[in-house]
């Protein structure tokens, strides 16, 4: 019952006019971002952390979740359009959707999308909904042991899914960690790995290592194709922006099964998107009774990953918010933007400010009608930022991205270190290290370390504390598993040559 | 060849890390692990990458199944491209607090936009200068972000 009056007090928070304002301009944000090549939910959210300084926490946060599940709607736009997903997680949707641009059914293409995003994307937040209290009572039983193996297997989960290579998702992963050790250390006071530069007694900063990996290596990639001539050709929309009776009745089973699968998926972490996109499309060619239609432009093809990937992010914000634990990139810098503003998810932020989660929850159903909104009626306004030059857009995004580096501080440094992994990330690419991993690392690195240093201190230093509870052994264990889960899945025919690397 | 680079920067990595690692002063009172425990781990961590990484190079040569993504080559194109971008860059932050973001931003823009829009100078110089006043009235009046005036007065 009270947490009954908690959801309901969520939408008197996400109802007042200052909130719904914020909600519309990151739903709105977010749309433009995934359909803008170049910068990402996680570049976008962590460009925006500067500015948002000095406002009230919940609308904030509000504003950035709204960024992280708009982009999976724009996302969609350019897969259909151009056949260059906007988020890795709409790859599936650029099979079947570009096929339906060319045989002249964009807009029911774009319209699928949108309904689906929008019913599946409901369905997650039910289910958010639903799981956040289960589990955050649970969580209430974590000490430093547990949480130490839960990050462990987060990180673990990550590092072996994302990408082709585990190898490398691990190498990603522990360089992640090792930029989270510069800096002085809270317990001791004692400066690490500073090179004696003043700035970096703080560490280096998550905001520019997100902003140099996603967006500026983006535009170094994008400045490259315009130069090779690569640049993808735009299919004009054609036809009303809305199904037939058919198409209809082809799409509403593949939308709820996508909602289902995508929330499931959510919930794991390093899973993401892409994979529930792909399970999603495997899963609607086998049911169908014209499999042969699929990579034809097939519209349960479209509808069921797109629905799967928006289900998704509700998933992701489950173990986020519950456990403090987020499941991938972006998640990872909301939980970054979350300790910027003094706030540390987890189960006692459900008991401590129940205003704030709710609030955001709840705003997440006021966003998902906004979106709907947006991308139907005004996709043609969205559509048009496509027309824009290339050359003109990429030299805006590494302009705005300077700034927001800039804002944090006012340093020069931070400057130079968006550069600096900018070129990491355009080589990271190059050589197929996925950079995700080295994002969510360098985020929860400061809390593993402390974690793993007070239960050793607990345990007067033996290592066997983390091997002595229920939740510890089971965590371990799913720790190795995922480590072999990508020698499973390369076994399992969907996943075979599918790069699972996640954009964001 | 890359992923013998790879290989070989991920040893380095660890024995500089390691040496980084060894060389922090000891100041291990109140906490029995001190501050050198976890990035010892890391350390080891990364060379057990290394050997993974081996193993997977070993995999991939008896099997030569790994997919293989379509990606641009890496070549004069490449480096020209983000070599030049990246010193043009570098070069706009070490005049960036001296000159002033919106100078400096203009100039950086007009210069990116004529190269990758060849052709359409009044529309680069255009977009480029009104995007600097732009974004420097929207941040600074705006949000209330200091961004460097420089010569400018306001």
């Amino acid at each position: 019952m009270e947490t009954f009056t908690h959801i309901i007090n969520g939408f008197a928070v996400c109802l007042q006019p200052i909130n719904l304002w914020y909600t519309f301009l990151g739903v709105f944000m977010g749309t433009i971002i995934g359909v803008l090549p170049g910068i990402g939910s996680s570049a976008g959210i962590a460009l925006l952390i500067p500015v948002t300084f000095g406002m009230d926490p919940t609308s904030a946060l509000i504003m950035m979740t709204g960024i992280f599940y708009g982009t999976k709607y724009g996302g969609s736009t350019t897969s259909i359009l151009i056949r260059t997903p906007g988020e890795a997680a709409s790859v599936m949707t650029s099979i079947d959707g570009y096929e339906m641009a060319k045989n002249g059914r964009a807009g029911a293409a774009l319209a699928v999308s949108a309904i689906g995003s929008f019913l599946a994307g409901t369905i997650g937040v039910v289910g958010l909904t639903l799981f956040a209290i289960p589990l955050a009572s649970m969580a209430l039983k974590f000490g430093p042991a547990e949480y130490f193996t839960l990050m462990f297997f987060a990180l673990t989960a990550v590092a072996s899914l994302t990408g082709s290579s585990p190898a490398k998702g691990l190498l990603s992963t522990i360089l992640g960690l090792m930029v989270a050790t510069i800096g002085i250390d809270l317990q001791s006071g004692q400066p690490r790995y500073t090179m004696n530069i003043p700035e970096f007694q703080d560490g280096v900063g998550f905001v520019v290592v997100v902003v140099g990996l996603f967006a500026v290596s983006e535009v170094f990639r994008g400045m490259e194709g315009i130069f090779r001539g690569t640049a993808p050709q735009m299919i004009k929309i054609k036809g009303k922006l809305w199904l037939t009776r058919e198409e209809w009745q082809r799409s509403i089973g593949p939308i709820w099964r996508g909602g289902i699968i995508g929330f499931v998926i959510g919930v794991l972490p390093g899973a993401g998107g892409t994979i529930a996109s792909i399970m999603s499309y495997t899963t609607e060619k086998r049911l169908s009774k014209h499999p042969e239609e699929f990579g034809k432009g097939a519209i349960e093809g479209v509808a069921g990953p797109e629905s799967a990937n928006n289900s998704d992010t509700a998933g992701a914000l489950v173990p986020l918010l519950t456990l403090g634990v987020p499941g991938g990139g972006a998640t990872a810098v909301l939980l970054g933007a979350f300790i910027m503003y003094g706030i540390q998810p987890g189960p006692l932020l459900f008991q401590n400010r129940p205003d704030l989660v709710w609030g955001l929850v709840d705003s997440m159903y006021v966003g998902n009608v906004m979106l709907l909104i947006l991308n139907l009626p005004l996709i043609g306004l969205f559509v048009r930022l496509l027309y824009i030059p290339s050359g003109i857009l990429y030299p805006l995004i590494i302009t705005i991205s300077c700034i927001g580096a800039y804002a944090i501080n006012g340093s020069m440094i931070d400057l130079y270190l968006i550069l600096f992994f900018g070129i990491v990330g355009y080589v990271f690419d190059k050589v197929d290290i996925p950079v995700a991993p080295l994002v969510l690392s360098l985020v929860l690195g400061g809390m593993m370390e402390q974690s793993f240093r007070q239960a050793m201190t607990i345990s007067g230093g033996n290592p066997q504390i983390f091997f002595n509870s229920g939740i510890t052994i089971t965590l371990v264990i799913m720790s190795v598993i995922s480590i072999f889960m990508p020698f499973i899945l390369s076994r399992f025919k969907p996943f075979k040559g599918v790069p699972l690397a996640e954009a964001d | 060849m890359a992923e013998r680079v790879i290989f070989v920067c991920t040893l380095l990595l660890a024995g500089a890390y390691f040496w980084a690692t060894e060389n922090l002063p000891s100041l291990e009172i109140g906490d029995p692990l001190g501050p050198k425990a976890f990035p010892r781990l890391l350390g080891a961590a990364l060379l057990i990458t290394a050997v993974f990484h081996v193993l997977e190079m070993i995999r991939a040569r008896k099997s030569a199944l790994v997919a293989q993504e379509k990606k641009d080559p890496v070549d004069r194109v490449s480096y020209m491209v983000v070599g030049g971008v990246s010193i043009w860059t570098f070069l706009f932050f070490l005049v960036f607090e001296w000159l002033g973001y919106m100078i400096a931003g203009s100039i950086y823009l007009v210069v990116l936009m004529s190269v990758f829009n060849k052709g359409k100078w009044l529309m680069n110089v255009l977009t480029a200068v009104l995007f600097s006043i732009g974004s420097y009235l929207l941040f600074t009046k705006g949000f209330g972000v200091n961004l460097a005036r420089g010569l400018l007065p306001f």
